[in-house]
């Protein structure tokens, strides 16, 4: 077979998951083609110019403990930066930044460029060659053929995509940019599952239209938390964002235009995201409701573009203008790019493996909106993992497959290749069960081991997490073993501010953890060479820690109670269509994995609680019979 | 979807009695049904039973006038095609017909396989088949009716308004954490504190049913001690007389020939009958009298017998004394006699001490009264639905404890993220009853306390 060009890897598409994949399949040392439509538009947030929030903060701190790229991105291109739950317990805090939307494209574009081993290549697969099941390269529209062992498909909206705006459709992959079609037909041709899924952005208005005294501020942190563990400070100047709301106006003149929507005439046949819903949504699921919150969020620091969050809609584009106007404050605002819903293809993610692999062909992988999701942070993980693992593929190397209990990436992989999706999959704290333990701030301890044994972590952000490990190590020693006895100086100040008794001696451990006591006490309180070196986020760490121990404790006994079975071995003869209570997937998934051990079964995409059940209590029988 | 094999099992205990079920689950059991009824098309209408000779398929010979009723899949106890066959309860008989069905590409089930299909089919959940097993063994009506309730799916039933209120406190408590840019209303602490606490009060309630319930299913164990003649086995059958209980020889339980089960109110009390605790040198004697003070040793109460006719003898004493502290009672037999005395105990013994006569029966209902009174408060004949389950009771208890805890962490103002994970255990706790975030572990406990053929 002649191709133009060889390399190890090929992504396609250079959104938040092929960025992802391609940046750390080129660093794990494998040649690595990045093939896009559009090399301008590498990093293009298509929605709401922000990364982060509870659950996609934790995923992007997790990205960048592995060694991903976007942490480093958005620290350096982020214009308000917040943390998010302040007020709750550190496990559900998570940092959110709005991005300056041009700077982010080009700061990750020059990223990307800095890489060895990665070449950047425009053009639009049309399709995948495939050869005795597995993958081996794609062709370009314009005819050129590009070889590779590992090709991760990262397409986005782009697959068949279909933009609605009142009656009207046209398709393109994103406003002005044209849709995948024929990679879209190649897919269904090549027998993946395919579904439709729906998602929607708002309007973009003229900054110099608004009237910014309407809106209540909502400022920047003065001290913004960074999503890298590699960032020491934010350099980029903040801005403000402001809050508005809609009005009974707005909504009686949605309710009495929903004819014209494309959502409510049936002109839409994809699932929308129910926690992202469009105005029109809102209005008619909330009739209740006499006001729905708006963000007016600068897109950047060079461009007047105000986004208005919270005001998706699919209506035609002079509908929306006129109202925008009704919004108190906006009586003079100009849309600059109407709103619009988009259509796309999405493959059954139950078709993926742990690693994000397709069974179907070896070789290929599966990356963000194409599996279902929806968010810059779900894609950019996905690619991540997609493109550390075609990297280690054509390496000959055990693929990289993190589980639920350590980190939110193993939970939303396994989430949706177990159960699929029904409607465009968003992270959330509450899907880990163990989200006590997957705080923001421990995603190094918990991930950086992994990027370091790939290859992925340098020597220098290698060095940094070994000191903070250290650090905190000794803080917590400290802690524990630091007594406040009823003769120290500190003591009955100590006693007299908390208005309790504190027995003869306390721990600064134990101080910490009464109700009432805040980090700085604490602080002032250690002993002088800890307090030199420690931070006050390594002493949050250390007290979330502390708060958190019990908890954590009792869901590791749950953990190994779980996994107790997973030495027990399955007969090589054993027949899983003899077993009732398996459905025909479920037997399906089980011959083509062929498991030896019942943890093997466990890990099996897909497998049921109830299939387990099934299967072990038949395994035991079986083994009582013997 | 199907086993490939079909399985075969005698449902009713093993031993001589009226009628003998053998039950067939799976694909073939139809098949081999008109192979056994020589009848290639025989096809009964399903959940009617069907008068039918059986035949011994190696000599041709009508072995027996059976019952045979069809359950056609998925309508079934296991979700499979089922067919049960109640022919006359002849060992000998049920033997043969099994052994013949096995020739019919049948196997024979293994400890709780009919069970174990239904639940693989989700024609039962987890609480349904534990309940299948208590039913099994209930020994009182009281018992039986328990474990019928729980079959029918009341302690899921129960449990599901519990469920749904606790999903009622997570997702607003959630939903603030998650969703903390939108505009929700705040979380109403006080309605979330006032409902957790109901919740709590409605886990402990049927908790605390549990002291009852254990005492329907597992009885209580009454201990018969006295020197010789003072009327042991007079008390003995006649406290039996009065009501037997319904299972009188359950398979697999070891008693010596000096034990029943009598239903006292509802509850099974296994009666003990011992030898006299005396110490000579016979040694088939002293080895009785070891046996006595073990029995006594582990019973919940022992019934010390006394002759009111006569005085108290060294004997007696002797009895008193190798009781000591342990739980009993003082009977103090014919009171029907003119000689009859209390001997002054009434003043001098820390227990009760009821007059009786075997002979007339006097008192023994007194007696009756005053064994279950240390152990069932109200009676537990009419109570509703009680927790007879060991392990359901831990659970609840986890629960309850799962729930105070998140209450304390509500009334503390700690962070949502701490409430919730006790609630959201509590929801795991719950669900273990129910079957429906089961262990693998539970599974394997539950089908290894099952017997064959059930």
């Amino acid at each position: 077979m002649s191709f133009d060009e060889i390399f190890d890897v090929i992504i396609i598409g250079a959104g938040h998951a092929g960025c992802e994949a391609a940046s750390a399949a080129a660093r794990l040392g494998a040649e690595t083609a990045l093939v896009t439509i559009n090399l301008d538009l590498i990093g293009q947030m298509s929605c709401n110019p922000a990364i982060g929030g509870i659950a996609k903060g934790h995923l992007v701190r997790e990205m960048d403990a592995l060694g991903g790229v976007m942490g480093r991105v958005i620290d350096r291109t982020g214009i308000q930066f917040r943390l998010l739950n302040r007020s709750r317990g550190p496990a559900v805090q998570a940092p959110r930044a709005q991005a300056d939307r041009s700077l982010y494209r080009t700061e990750m574009r020059r990223t990307l460029e800095a890489t060895t081993n990665l070449h950047l290549r425009q053009g639009m697969v049309v399709d995948l060659i495939i050869k005795n099941g597995q993958v081996c390269g794609v062709e370009l529209q314009d005819t050129r053929r590009l070889g590779a062992k590992g090709v991760v498909i990262a397409t986005g909206t782009f697959l068949n995509g279909l933009i609605h705006t009142g009656r009207r459709t046209h398709t393109a992959g994103r406003a002005g940019e044209p849709a995948s079609i024929e990679l879209a037909e190649s897919l269904k041709r090549l027998g993946f599952p395919v579904g439709r899924l729906k998602t929607g952005t708002p309007p973009r208005l003229d900054g110099r239209t608004i009237d910014w005294d309407a809106f209540e501020p909502q400022y920047a942190d003065e001290r913004p938390v960074p999503f890298s563990f590699a960032t020491d400070r934010i350099e980029q100047p903040q801005v403000t964002c402001h809050i508005g709301y809609t009005t009974n106006a707005v909504h009686d003149a949605i309710r009495a235009n929903l004819h014209e929507s494309p959502l409510y005439s049936g002109k839409i046949k994809g699932i929308g995201p129910r926690y992202c819903p469009s105005i029109e949504d809102k209005v008619v699921k909330f009739a209740e409701k006499d006001r729905h919150q708006l963000f007016l969020e600068p897109e950047g620091h060079t461009t007047n573009e105000v986004y208005l969050n919270g005001f998706s809609t699919s209506l035609p584009a002079e509908l929306q203008q006129e109202l925008v106007r009704m919004i108190p404050g906006l009586e003079e605002a100009r849309i600059i790019r109407p709103g619009y819903a988009i259509e796309y293809d999405f493959v059954d993610p139950r078709e993926l493996t742990p690693s994000l692999e397709t069974v179907r062909f070896r070789g290929l992988f599966h990356a963000g909106q194409i599996n279902g999701t929806t968010g810059y942070e779900e894609a950019g993980c996905q690619g991540l993992i997609a493109g550390i693992n075609a990297a280690l593929f054509v390496q000959g190397r055990e693929p990289l497959r993190l589980r639920r209990e350590e980190s939110y990436i193993g939970v939303l992989i396994d989430d949706l290749i177990t159960h699929g999706v029904d409607e465009p999959y968003r992270i959330f704290t509450s899907r880990a069960e163990y989200r006590l333990a997957l705080r923001y701030d421990t995603a190094d301890a918990r991930l950086t081991p992994h990027g370091r044994e790939l290859g992925l972590v340098g020597d220098s952000d290698w060095d940094r997490f070994n000191h903070r490990r250290d650090r905190l190590a000794r803080l917590r020693e400290t802690l524990e073993n630091t007594r406040l006895k009823r003769s120290d100086a500190a003591y009955s100040s100590l006693s007299r501010i908390l208005g309790v008794d504190l027995g003869e001696s306390v721990t600064l451990a134990q101080l910490a953890l009464r109700p009432n006591v805040r980090p700085d006490l604490i602080e002032r309180l250690l002993p002088a060479e800890i307090r030199a070196e420690a931070s006050l986020d390594d002493l949050q760490s250390a007290l979330a820690d502390l708060l958190y121990s019990g908890y954590i404790d009792s869901h590791k006994a749950t953990l190994d109670r779980l996994h107790q079975h997973d030495s027990l071995r399955l007969p090589p003869d054993f027949d899983f269509r003899a077993i009732s209570g398996l459905s025909h997937e479920m037997v399906e998934r089980l011959e083509r994995a062929r498991p030896q051990t019942f943890g093997h079964v466990r890990r099996i995409p897909g497998m049921t609680p109830a299939a387990l059940s099934t299967l072990l209590v038949q395994l035991n029988l079986r083994q009582r019979a013997a | 979807m199907q086993l490939a094999d079909t399985i075969v099992a005698l449902s009713t205990p093993p031993g001589r009695s009226g009628i003998g079920v053998i039950r067939l689950s799976g694909p073939r059991s139809l098949e081999i049904a008109r192979a056994i009824v020589c009848d290639e098309q025989f096809t009964p209408e399903p959940n009617h039973a069907r008068l039918q000779t059986v035949y011994d398929l190696e000599s041709r010979d009508a072995l027996d006038r059976a019952l045979i009723t069809y359950f056609k899949a998925p309508h079934s106890f296991t979700g499979e095609d089922v067919i049960e066959l109640s022919c006359h309860g002849s060992p000998v008989l049920l033997r043969r017909l099994i052994d013949l069905v096995l020739t019919l590409d049948a196997r024979l089930a293994g400890p709780g396989e009919f069970t174990l299909r239904a639940l693989s089919n989700g024609r039962i959940n987890l609480s349904q088949a534990e309940a299948v097993r208590d039913l099994i063994n209930a020994q009182t009506e009281s018992a039986i009716k328990q474990a019928a309730r729980q079959l029918r799916g009341e302690l899921s039933n129960y449990l599901q308004p519990i469920k749904d209120a606790l999903l009622d406190i997570i997702v607003p408590l959630e939903s603030s954490l998650e969703f903390v840019e939108d505009d929700l209303p705040d979380v109403a602490v006080g309605r979330i504190t006032q409902s957790l606490s109901e919740l709590t009060e409605k886990v402990e309630r049927l908790t605390a049913t549990f002291r009852a319930g254990h005492l329907l299913k597992d009885g209580l164990k009454v201990t018969l001690a006295g020197r010789p003649n003072v009327g042991k086995s007079s008390v003995f059958n006649s406290l039996l007389s009065s009501e037997r209980a319904i299972v009188t020889d359950v398979p697999g339980t070891t008693r010596d020939s000096l034990s029943e089960v009598v239903s006292i109110e509802g509850i099974p009390v296994l009666l003990v009958d011992t030898a006299g605790v005396r110490t000579t040198e016979d040694k088939v004697e002293n080895l009785g009298v070891e046996r006595t003070r073990r029995a006594i040793a582990d019973s919940d109460l022992i019934l010390v017998i006394l002759d009111g006719s006569e005085p108290l003898t060294v004997e007696d004493k002797e009895v008193l004394a190798e009781v000591g502290d342990l739980p009993h009672l003082l009977a103090v037999n014919k009171s029907d006699l003119e000689s009859f005395s209390l001997n002054g105990l009434l003043a001098e013994a820390s227990v009760p001490v009821i007059p009786i006569s075997a002979k007339t029966g006097a008192g023994l209902d007194e007696l009756r009264g005053a064994i279950l009174k240390p152990f069932a408060e109200g009676g537990a004949r009419d109570a509703g639905l009680l927790i007879t389950d060991a392990r359901h009771h831990d659970l609840l208890r986890r629960t309850q404890g799962a729930l105070q805890t998140s209450a304390l962490l509500l009334e503390q103002r700690a962070s949502e993220e701490l409430v919730l994970a006790g609630l959201y255990d509590a929801l795991r706790f719950l669900g273990q009853i129910t079957g429906e975030t089961t262990t693998e572990d539970i599974l394997s406990q539950i089908f290894a306390t099952f017997c064959i053929g059930k």
